[in-house]
């Protein structure tokens, strides 16, 4: 498992797990970021990503990034 | 039969394009009571017994930001008779998430796949009928920006809502779940409308706390639900709110790939990902974002804005308004008193407002198209990592830019962030940002002290913007702001040609609410300023007054000035000006030439810079500016602010902490920077100044105390040591 700030961009990588706060775990999963659910780094600035989710582009900041751990 | 139709939808899903497609302007916009969401209302063009329920973007039914509780408690509690969902079709599998809590609610659904031409043009199919089957409702197609389809849903919504047929929502959840749903259906039947039985026992089983505290269930009841929640729990190895969110998703999944062809799956690099790679590119995002910036203000305050506003002022306000009133006035034999009240007070009052309203219109639309094609959104991923730093959010930068226009929708531009602490911070700080009706304030001193100067207007920005830093860093370490700004996620909808239906609308509402004020609040105060400074006591007794000094303007101006002394202003005419500037930035210039008996000035008051020369130091005219750029703004904008603070104590705070912030620094550059160029001999004020920079610096580098939740840092650590 690593964060997903760390995982390799424009390759799907699949949630294993988000940590944190419940509050912001779910507002992550009413945006489709949920275990399981497959994620892809499109850009990354500063450590704040890009990503996909299911069709849309979702922008979130770098300690969110560190929140959720993908298989790798 | 009077229908009402809910229009619910995610956040760029394209519900502002129907909602305006469908009501035309037959629309009433306001507020959801008690919070600050907008709301709209409208009814169907063509049919007027129908009226559409606009409700706020929404990702999910649970109750934790304010758009959801408002429309939430909106279809719980008002029942409209039918709802509209639209779901995005380019997008429909996260759409969908929430379309399976809406038919949950029992209430006749209409789901309209929205943007279906470019789901058509991406060569993707959508089974509207499966989908429909699988969902349990109506699914219709729809494209609100070329107006196809949106008029034969609200129909059929209608008809539905008619009908009034009892709708079975499908079972989403797996047996165990569906097992413990039914268990709750049957304990709490009764004690809720029929219609949202379902609604209710799914959102029990979640441990909803609104709808637990609502349904005051007893404690042996509860205890044996609990049982059951417990039970899927532990077979499921997860909460019982994680549960429900993952098989909402896992059935949606389902529907979508029995419903839904792809033409193209996988990863691929859509335009917007391309464009997306060049704009919040690491080293050309901020030299884009500032030409892009640079154009918008070249647009509104350059060449053609300044045209525009010019005419309005010189020609339109001036030659038209002004003059054809007086003599048409003066023509009817009309009292003297009564042609300086209309001419002199109101229309050229109010005029001095309507100046600024087509610059004012440019930069709105300039924002506007930025927002529709979706680079607003970027700019707040791109600031984000700056505003951080100083404890604001990304979110905050939008209502700061719409500030460098007017503080009015700037305030209002706040609702979008959805932390009350973040939210909080930047209602008091983003009118430290020059606003259009501050440039004369500038324009003024730059010329009557400083040779017309470009570095003065360019230090007002500075000043601006070192205000919010030090505000952010000063501010985030007292208890009520303490924390991390909340951390930042937001869509970033793709970028897309601006539809001009949706422009103009988000431009005149802007500049709407500067417009409104002119009508009321500056009528009023013209009307008062003028009266206060034509009448007054003289030894004839009380009347109308030829020397200004004698007015009853003068009077109350001299009587508080002395508060202004150590600013380098104490005179009565910049106290009145002060006052002046609080119903109208740009009125202050206006009232402080009336004050030093010039009738009729010009924007930047060239006519009073010889006076004002030679009655007050530079420096104490550089201190009068800043005073004003950052002292409480216009009595319109702290309307704004008391609206949306929503609170008498915060509203207090807020203005109070400007007034007392823009004192502090005018204090320290009139008594420092006197003491440097000599202006200002050493004293006790120097002193008090000295004395307020050490504390503002201290404020600056001192230890945050609190944590993450305002509980003091200090203390936790002792009790760590005693551990």
């Amino acid at each position: 498992m690593l964060p997903l700030s760390l995982a390799e961009p424009r390759v799907p990588q699949s949630i294993a797990k988000i940590t944190g706060k419940d509050e912001v775990r779910r507002h992550l999963s009413e945006l489709g970021l949920v275990v399981g659910e497959e994620v892809t780094v499109i850009s990354s600035l500063a450590g704040n990503l890009i990503l996909q989710v299911k069709d849309s582009r979702i922008a979130l900041d770098r300690e969110l990034a560190n929140r959720i751990m993908v298989r790798g | 039969m009077e229908v009402k139709i809910a229009l619910a939808g995610n956040p760029n899903s394209g519900k502002t394009t129907m909602f305006n497609d469908l009501t035309g302007s037959n629309q009433r916009v306001g507020n959801w009571p008690g919070v600050t969401v907008e709301k709209k209302e409208g009814r169907l063009k063509g049919a007027k017994d129908i009226i559409i329920q606009d409700l706020p973007g929404i990702y999910s039914l649970s109750p934790y930001t304010l758009e959801e509780v408002v429309a939430r408690e909106y279809l719980v509690n008002e029942k409209p008779d039918a709802i509209i969902n639209i779901v995005d079709g380019t997008n429909i599998e996260r759409n969908l998430y929430l379309t399976t809590q809406l038919i949950e609610l029992g209430i006749p659904t209409v789901v309209a796949v929205n943007m279906i031409d470019i789901v058509r043009k991406n060569g993707d199919k959508i089974d509207l009928k499966k989908l429909g089957d699988a969902l349990g409702c109506e699914v219709m197609a729809t494209s609100a920006l070329k107006g196809e389809g949106s008029q034969a849903v609200a129909q059929r919504a209608a008809e539905l809502a008619r009908e009034n047929r009892e709708f079975v929502a499908p079972s989403v959840f797996n047996g165990s779940v569906e097992h413990a749903i039914a268990h709750i259906e049957e304990s709490i039947e009764g004690k809720v409308d029929r219609r949202f039985l379902r609604w209710y026992a799914i959102k029990v089983f979640e441990r909803d706390e609104k709808v637990l505290e609502q349904l005051k269930l007893d404690g042996a009841l509860m205890q044996h639900l609990e049982e059951h929640i417990a039970d899927c729990e532990k077979e499921m190895d997860d909460d019982a709110e994680s549960i429900i969110t993952n098989q909402r998703y896992a059935y949606i999944a389902r529907i979508v790939a029995s419903a839904v062809k792809k033409k193209q799956t996988g990863l691929k690099m859509s335009v917007s990902d391309k464009i997306d790679h060049i704009v919040t590119n690491r080293i050309l995002a901020l030299p884009i974002f500032v030409v892009v910036m640079a154009l918008v203000y070249w647009i509104s305050m350059g060449p053609l804005g300044t045209f525009l506003t010019d005419w309005t002022n010189d020609v339109l306000v001036s030659e038209w308004a002004v003059e054809g009133a007086r003599g048409w006035l003066e023509g009817a034999g009309v009292a003297g008193w009564l042609v300086g009240l209309v001419c002199d007070g109101i229309i050229a009052g109010v005029g001095a407002v309507i100046g600024f309203v087509p610059q004012m219109l440019l930069l709105f639309l300039m924002l506007s198209i930025l927002e529709d094609v979706g680079y607003m959104a970027r700019i707040a991923f791109i600031m984000d990592r700056i505003f951080r730093k100083f404890g604001l959010s990304g979110k905050s930068f939008i209502p700061m830019l719409i500030g460098s226009g007017c503080g009015v929708p700037a305030v209002m531009a706040s609702r979008t962030i959805e932390n009350e602490r973040d939210r909080r911070m930047t209602i008091m700080t983003t009118c430290f940002i020059p606003c259009g009706a501050k440039l004369p304030i500038i324009g003024m001193i730059a010329g009557a002290f400083f040779n017309d100067g470009w570095w003065v207007a360019t230090s007002a920005y500075f000043v601006g913007v070192i205000a919010i830093i030090v505000s952010g860093i000063i501010l985030k370490k007292l208890k009520a702001f303490a924390g991390e700004a909340a951390p930042f996620v937001m869509e970033l909808p793709p970028y897309h040609a601006p539809a001009a239906s949706n422009v103009l609308r988000a431009t005149w509402e802007r500049g709407w609410s500067f417009i409104k004020r002119a009508g009321t609040v500056i009528l009023l105060s013209s009307i008062l300023i003028w009266f206060l400074q034509a009448f007054g006591v003289t030894e004839n007794g009380f009347g109308m007054v030829e020397d200004n000094n004698d007015s009853l303007l003068a009077a109350v101006g001299s009587a508080v000035a002395f508060i202004f002394i150590p600013l380098g202003f104490g005179t009565w005419q910049a106290t009145v000006g002060v006052v002046g500037g609080l119903v109208a930035k740009e009125n202050l210039v206006t009232i402080m030439a009336i004050c030093y008996g010039v009738a009729e000035a010009s924007e930047n008051g060239e006519e009073i810079w010889g006076v004002l020369q030679s009655s007050y130091a530079p420096i104490a005219g550089y201190s009068f500016m800043v005073f004003n750029l950052l002292c409480a703004p216009c009595f319109a904008a702290m309307g704004a602010i008391k609206r949306e603070m929503n609170s008498p104590k915060w509203t207090l705070a807020a203005i109070g902490y400007m007034c007392g912030f823009a004192y502090c620094v005018s204090l320290m550059i009139y008594q420092l920077g006197g003491l440097i160029t000599g202006d200002v001999g050493f004293g006790v004020w120097t002193v008090v100044a000295l004395a307020v920079l050490v504390g503002m610096i201290y404020l600056l580098v001192r230890k945050n105390r609190y944590g993450e939740y305002g509980e003091r840092l200090d203390a936790k650590k002792k009790a760590a040591v005693n551990v």
